[in-house]
């Protein structure tokens, strides 16, 4: 299963050092430059906030991805656990933004990428887990409060099982009936 | 209290104060503490990031805090929740207070307050009965006409609940700059010397006089914002010729900026201080550029009384002084030689004018990381005081605390016909005060830019017919500014909020100069306002990047992208 970045709206307070860790994750070194026009800021993912909730929203690395099913150039793969946008191949169609069921896929126009003819080049953008990255996602280990965490197979399970677990207690019968049948030492 | 100890109340009521925008490693504590299982009770006029993760949010209109404090103190009043015994054994001045806060019901102020009757009981009682309440307030007490007289309202909360000198109780102002705590312990005020040591006792200015070999003035000065006044309306020998700022950028931060900048241009001689060129730079006389924050050693006070190291990591590069050698060179200049080498030396004299800090020396500091004061002695075992009034003795003379209830004003300008909106300014987490600092740093500004926003409800921007990211032009009987159009449902009709740091969208044209008559803190969270659609909006983008271009200029900034 791949795993994905899943932010908690009760731990998140909105302060969007996220967005910033996954710029700086990308970009390195070119942050440093003076002019803001000199590197790009497009992190992968964006806090949301609304009357009750505040919290990142980012790519949830689709077993079966809509942007890779409406990606028209063959520019968006499955590579080590997590749904990957090879710029160089990306034409702009913007077919995944639209395809994404949770908005998770922006496009932006590179600042220091233009195509053949000189014009700004425009691709799809959106959460790669940090792939390459020893340490791993960005914006989990920058977040002040650890709001966000990476949610691989096993917690998942973990978090259904405590749903069934949940589930169970609220069936009456089935409580009712384990209070009936002693246990016999 | 220690910022530590939040994490550990059992019910925190967060008043006034939005730590997740001022102060995010303290809202930290605050969601820790809500992990632990504390109950949260916000009061707060915005749906802040607090107030979703609240156990209740009293969502109250701008400008009613003393109703509301003393409507809680009502309740606890009249349902029996008090500590008698406390009150008996540690306070005085009871019965006055009694007689103030009775006719305070909560019926009598939920429509002025617009929380119910209901949640203020509600409320109150969460408070009273948690075993251990602690009070957090910011800017949204203190930044108001009526503003002292509330922060001894909460106090009255905690006094005649008992929440005072245990663990985890009382009552924490988060303050609003970084280090003013420790501007205020250097004697930064215009009464006292450092350590808070009266400028009128005669003992203690002998003993400065004494130390420093020169005769002292026992008259107090005056606060920062009555120097316009002192500027334009007072004769000598009242009126002030020379005004010498150091890391501050009043005519950005200040209320009623054109007033603020007649002053300036008024005044004789202006010098500014600063690591950065910032807009009062723009009216003064001489620069003196001045070190950042790691390229010199320095002590810092946190806003729990903690002291604590800065370290320099870099040499500075340029024609730059640490602001320690500026002072001491211009006192030589003016006939007072000093011969500081270092900061410790400085440091070790500041611990020995001052009782309160005597026992905090740089070792001590440098071992434990952080001291709070009062730290008396130097022995090791004085490692400072977490909390104050331990065992319910307070500062007064008589070593009891002092109930002080008074009656609630509305601020001085409310919303009329032709300024129909409430206006409050407020901060916002990736802008730190006037931005000299955060302005110059590229990913910040990435996140948000010039002009910056006006925080408004979506109903008031539909009945102006204003769109998200729209420019528009917000006024006030003193000026105007240009900024874009926020809505959010976070916002209660009928009230607009700006952050104050940006150069174009200047919300400080606005802000009215009432001051707190004892405080002297202006009346920033509260003024009347207008907004008004812009229909050119191509010039109007175009005007603030010509404003912008011009600010830059005017400042001598020739370095493409640089800020300042």
């Amino acid at each position: 299963m791949n795993g994905y970045v899943q932010g908690d709206p009760m731990l998140c307070i909105g302060c969007r050092t996220c967005m910033i860790g996954c710029v700086v994750a990308h970009e390195g070194r070119h942050i440093f430059e003076v002019d803001p026009d000199g590197y790009d800021f497009h992190p992968k993912l964006k806090v949301i906030k609304t009357f009750n909730v505040s919290v990142p929203v980012q790519c949830k690395h689709c077993e079966n991805p809509a942007c890779m099913a409406a990606c028209k150039s063959d520019a968006i793969h499955m590579k080590d656990g997590a749904v990957q946008i090879d710029r160089d191949k990306c034409i702009g169609c913007k077919s995944c933004a639209e395809a994404c069921p949770f908005g998770a896929v922006q496009m932006v126009t590179l600042k220091n990428e233009a195509n053949i003819d000189g014009t700004p080049k425009t691709v799809a953008n959106k959460c790669d887990l940090c792939q390459g990255l020893p340490k791993g996602p960005a914006c989990l280990r920058v977040c002040p409060t650890a709001a966000l965490r990476f949610v691989q197979e096993e917690d998942l399970n973990a978090t259904v099982q405590a749903k069934r677990l949940g589930t169970l207690k609220l069936t009456v019968a089935a409580e009712a009936q384990q209070k009936q049948t002693p246990v016999c030492k | 209290m220690g910022v530590h100890e939040i994490e550990d109340a059992a019910l925190l009521f967060v008043f006034g104060y939005n730590g997740a925008d001022s102060h995010p490693i303290v809202a930290r504590r605050i969601v820790r503490a809500k992990q632990k299982g504390a109950k949260i009770i916000c009061c707060d006029p915005r749906r802040i990031e607090t107030a979703r993760i609240a156990d209740m949010h009293l969502q109250l209109k701008g400008g009613t805090n003393l109703l509301l404090v003393n409507a809680i103190a009502n309740v606890i009043l009249e349902e029996g929740l008090c500590d008698y015994d406390f009150i008996q054994k540690n306070t005085h001045g009871f019965d006055e207070f009694v007689e103030t806060v009775k006719k305070y019901t909560p019926e009598s102020v939920e429509e002025q307050v617009q929380v119910s009757a209901e949640d203020i009981r509600k409320a109150a009682r969460m408070y009273a009965t948690s075993g251990r309440s602690m009070i957090l307030y910011g800017m949204g007490v203190c930044q108001f006409g009526q503003a002292v007289d509330v922060v001894k309202g909460l106090a009255n909360l905690a006094i005649m609940t008992g929440s005072f000198g245990r663990p985890s109780v009382g009552i924490g102002p988060v303050r609003g700059q970084n280090n003013v705590q420790g501007a205020c312990d250097m004697g930064a005020l215009p009464n006292v010397y450092p350590g808070y040591q009266s400028v009128t006792d005669d003992k203690v200015r002998e003993k400065f006089e004494k130390a420093w070999g020169v005769k002292l003035s026992p008259t107090p000065g005056i606060t920062l914002t009555t120097v316009p006044h002192h500027v334009l309306h007072e004769e000598d020998p009242k009126k002030i010729h020379a005004y010498y700022i150091m890391g501050e950028d009043p005519a950005q931060s200040d209320p009623d900026l054109a007033e603020v900048r007649e002053s300036l241009e008024k005044c004789d001689f202006v010098v500014l201080q600063d690591i950065y060129m910032n807009k009062t730079g723009q009216y003064a006389d001489v620069i003196l550029p001045a070190t950042g924050w790691c390229e010199h050693d320095a002590v810092y006070s946190c806003c729990d009384r903690g002291f604590q190291k800065v370290r320099k990591l870099i040499e500075p590069s340029g024609d730059v002084k640490t602001d320690w050698d500026i002072i001491q060179s211009i006192s030589a200049a003016m006939g007072y030689p000093m011969n500081y080498k270092n900061t410790i030396q400085i440091w070790n004299e500041v611990i020995e004018l001052c009782p309160g800090f005597y026992g905090a020396t740089d070792e001590k500091i440098e071992k434990n990381v952080c001291v709070q004061w009062p730290c008396r002695s130097k022995e090791e075992h004085d490692t400072g005081t977490v909390f104050l009034h331990r065992d319910g003795k307070f500062a007064h003379p008589d070593g009891k605390a002092k109930f002080a209830a008074t009656d609630w004003r509305p601020p001085q300008e409310l919303e009329n016909e032709e300024y129909p909106l409430s206006f409050s300014t407020v901060r916002e987490v990736g802008h730190y005060s006037v931005r000299t600092m955060s302005g110059n740093c590229r990913t910040l500004r990435n996140l948000e830019d010039e002009p910056g926003w006006i925080q408004m409800n979506p109903e008031d921007c539909q009945e102006l017919d204003l769109k998200h990211g729209e420019l528009v032009k917000v006024l006030s009987k003193r000026g105007y500014c240009i900024t874009r159009c926020l809505p959010t449902d976070r916002v209660k009709k009928g009230a607009t909020y700006m952050t104050y740091q940006w150069w174009i969208g200047a919300c400080n044209e606005l802000t009215i100069g009432n001051l707190d008559p004892i405080s002297k803190t202006p009346e920033y969270k509260y003024c009347a306002c207008r907004v008004e659609k812009i229909k050119d909006q191509v010039w109007a983008e175009k005007h603030i990047r010509e404003e912008y271009e011009q600010i830059r200029s005017n400042m001598g900034i020739k370095v493409k992208g640089a800020v300042a």
